[in-house]
């Protein structure tokens, strides 16, 4: 292969976290998340892939995979409609006596006839949980000099609040390591530390072949989670290197990280940071650019293409085809493709989902520790 | 099995009247309202016709033109059967030649249309602003079981004489063909759109061709020649937008009248009859605290922190504090620094225009008027001053000053 063709392959995981979103997860995928006014979570990892030369990327899903289907198509805006590789979607495997799958091992597992067959030598893996702009060439490349047996991407960050202080449903894992000359020493499950750890960002590169030794002999031990039980027990005796990104990542834990993350983008530094480095790839929808008609008032936003401003907006991220009507005041809100806002209608602290309507004259209103969501096409 | 009909779409124009905005690329290919090109207008209408075979005859600086169709995915022209195919001039055994006229670029390509089989070939015009479904064009050239028909547009008496009229009867049948009469009996005025049964067309072309005093013009020689033998030739009245922006001042009205929809009639945001375009890819476009926008069209990838007044800002364009834009169309990529005034002018791709620069003067009526143009990458030094009338090909350097 030339240089411009990465020796490894992709596999992301679109459900990995949906139980801590359930509001924006209830009809689609923690990767089909909307977010940052025209993009879905999976395409800043899918990006990141494509731009490292990974052309072969699976996407191994659990449930509520439709709009992620939608979404990606044939994959051919992230330039993955291949005849070699490509982007493969793994619904999952209806096997009598399989249950959808629960961990790693699992999914893994119900794509190892795939994974056998692959040329390639090396494994990318990762959630789509957070939007940010990894480069993996080079996370690649240090994996191969150092000679590590696998190698696990960490950030220097406080655990994210949503984690530390889950609601009473959590049954997600998250890990921080203990860290030596860049070897991964121990791996701490569901650790309750505050300040600076070293936090774990669930991204691997691994082998392919001994991807494939170590699953199945998980697999055998009926083990399910690929960090907690195998690499935290085996940490000691395999050479585990750490990899430290230090970029920008937007973490989605909740509703309310969600919030803050696309506000976050507001600041110029900080979308320039996400997105200067590769260009994020995106689903085409043909939007015409955004029109502003007199008497439109803007102030520190952030707008994609396709929506029609008549009324004042401050401090919103408004994706595509959104439309803002006379009188009305936008502020502090996050509106998804499609939004009408109605005549003199007054939003604050609001996230609106999908082709939601809010009919004229009305006030809607959270705060900013706590945004009130409208479900995709309610009428408000 | 032959289509129905194919498209034959002039792109080969210099479009010389457009001067910096041309020197490096075609015509059609010059950007246009927000995130479009000219050529996307004529793509986007016939694969909203229904029609999905279309070849783009190319000729003057096509590497833009080339690259931007490519295999014309973004207009959904990438077909197994038909698709969008750029045609430029080529070698043939007997020797190879320039595509001579309109007539020649398509009699040039007459084994590309018989590939197809079609029943009808529409010509179009690859500099031209309008939304128009040729399906119902042709469904009335079928109606009228014509053998060639014209899409014509009534312009004012006073305006005639400019054009090329077509004189009907009383039932659309051309009569008559005026080019740019001094006294028009008509004021029907052709918008250069034809559609030809097949088997007319390549007759004409050929007895064209084999006539060494023709200038293989359709407008000079095939519709005279048509004429000539009684032909069964129609006139279809188009009463949509149209406008040729040929020129400066045509084109930065015409960017101008996206502004206002409701009165202009092009109206980009109608979701029945989208322009599709190849994306620029950039994320959303980012308002800061202390920008201030009226009555504008922005996209993706701008950075906006001064004052944009009635302006159409393509992908990319950066706008810094203080400075103001305004009457102004600025395309993709430029940079507008730091107390820089911009007004009433044309702007092209990743340009630099200086801090405290000047370009441009606003008219005072709000007519047309003088339309300051400066060419792509361009830079204009700082405190530059640049007069309304200039036509700027290269760099200003730091306080100079160009009329």
């Amino acid at each position: 292969m030339v240089n411009s063709q990465a020796e490894a392959l992709g596999i992301i995981f679109p459900n990995s976290y949906d139980s801590l979103i359930p509001e924006l997860a209830s009809e689609r995928s923690m990767a089909s998340i909307p977010f940052a006014g025209r993009y879905r979570l999976c395409d800043f990892m899918i990006s990141c892939m494509v731009h490292a030369g990974i052309s072969n990327i699976s996407l191994v899903v659990r449930n509520n995979y439709h709009s992620l289907m939608d979404h990606l198509g044939s994959g051919r805006e992230w330039d993955l409609a291949r005849k070699k590789g490509g982007l493969n979607i793994f619904p999952p495997y209806a096997q009598k006596n399989l249950k959808v799958y629960n961990g790693r091992i699992e999914a893994l597992e119900s794509i190892k006839g795939f994974l056998e067959t692959q040329h390639e030598k090396y494994v990318v893996m990762a959630d789509a949980n957070m939007a940010l702009n990894i480069d993996f060439k080079d996370l690649i490349r240090e994996h191969m000099e150092s000679g590590a047996d696998l190698s696990m991407v960490y950030r220097k960050q406080e655990i994210p609040h949503a984690l530390l202080y889950p609601n009473s449903n959590f049954h997600e894992f998250y890990y921080t390591f203990d860290i030596e000359n860049q070897r991964v020493r121990k791996i701490f499950v569901n650790p309750r530390e505050t300040g600076i750890q070293n936090f774990s960002f669930n991204m691997f590169v691994i082998e392919r072949e001994v991807l494939v030794r170590m699953i199945d002999e998980a697999y055998v031990h009926g083990y399910t989670f690929f960090t907690r039980d195998i690499i935290a027990r085996h940490v000691g005796d395999m050479n585990v290197h750490a990899y430290e990104y230090t970029g920008y990542a937007a973490q989605i834990n909740s509703v309310k990280s969600y919030f803050e993350e696309n506000m976050r983008l507001l600041d110029e530094e900080n979308l320039n940071q996400l997105f200067r480095g590769n260009s994020i790839y995106t689903k085409v929808r043909d939007d015409n650019p955004t029109r502003y008609i007199n008497g439109s008032k803007v102030k520190n936003c952030l707008v994609s293409d396709g929506c029609i401003i008549e009324g004042e907006i401050e401090n919103c991220v408004l994706f595509r085809g959104v439309k803002i009507k006379k009188g009305a005041t936008v502020k502090n809100c996050v509106i998804f493709q499609d939004t009408v806002v109605g005549e003199n209608s007054h939003l604050e602290y609001i996230i609106t989902d999908k082709n939601v309507t809010i009919s004229p004259n009305k006030y809607l209103s959270g705060n900013d520790s706590f945004q009130v969501y409208v479900a995709k096409g309610q009428t408000v | 099995m032959g289509k129905e009909i194919v498209a034959m779409l002039l792109a080969g124009g210099q479009g010389s009247r457009l001067y910096a905005l041309t020197q490096k690329l075609a015509k059609p290919a010059v950007p246009f309202g927000g995130k479009y090109r000219i050529i996307d207008f004529p793509l986007s209408n016939c694969v909203n016709s229904g029609i999905d075979t279309v070849g783009v005859l190319t000729q003057y600086q096509p590497f833009v033109l080339n690259e931007y169709i490519g295999n014309g995915q973004p207009w959904d022209l990438d077909r197994l059967y038909g698709g969008v195919h750029v045609l430029p001039p080529y070698q043939r055994a007997s020797g190879s030649d320039w595509y001579k006229g309109t007539a020649n670029a398509i009699y040039q390509n007459i084994s590309f249309i018989e590939r197809y089989d079609p029943e009808y070939v529409i010509i179009l015009s690859g500099d031209q602003i309008c939304k128009q479904d040729y399906s119902e064009f042709l469904e009335f050239h079928k109606q009228k079981n014509a053998e060639f028909s014209v899409a014509v547009m009534e312009v004012p008496w006073e305006e005639a004489s400019r054009f090329g009229l077509m004189v009907t009867d009383e039932t659309d049948r051309i009569t008559e063909f005026q080019e740019k009469p001094k006294e028009p009996k008509s004021n029907l005025a052709s918008m250069g759109i034809y559609i030809f049964n097949w088997d007319i067309l390549k007759k004409y072309l050929e007895e064209d061709e084999a006539d060494p005093n023709s200038e293989n013009d359709f407008g000079n020689n095939i519709i005279p020649n048509l004429l000539r033998d009684h032909r069964k030739m129609y006139a279809f009245r188009f009463e949509g937008y149209w406008k040729d922006v040929g020129t400066i001042p045509s084109l930065w009205e015409a960017n101008m009248e996206v502004l206002d929809p409701e009165h202009s009639g092009i109206n980009l945001f109608d979701e029945n009859w989208k322009i599709y375009s190849r994306n620029s890819g950039m994320t959303g476009h980012h308002v800061a605290g202390n920008a201030v926008i009226q009555n504008s069209m922005i996209t993706d990838g701008c950075r906006i922190k001064g004052t944009v007044k009635h302006s159409i800002l393509f992908a990319g364009v950066e706008v810094e504090e203080g400075a103001l834009v305004e009457d102004a169309v600025i395309m993709g990529g430029t940079v507008i620094k730091r107390g820089a005034q911009v007004k009433h002018c044309i702007i092209a791709e990743d340009v630099t225009i200086g801090e405290n620069a000047i370009v441009g003067e606003g008219t005072e009526d709000n007519s047309v008027g003088d339309v300051a143009t400066i060419a792509s990458y361009v830079t204009i030094g700082d405190g530059a001053k640049i007069g309304p009338k200039a036509m700027v090909y290269e760099d200003v350097k730091e306080g100079g000053e160009q009329w």
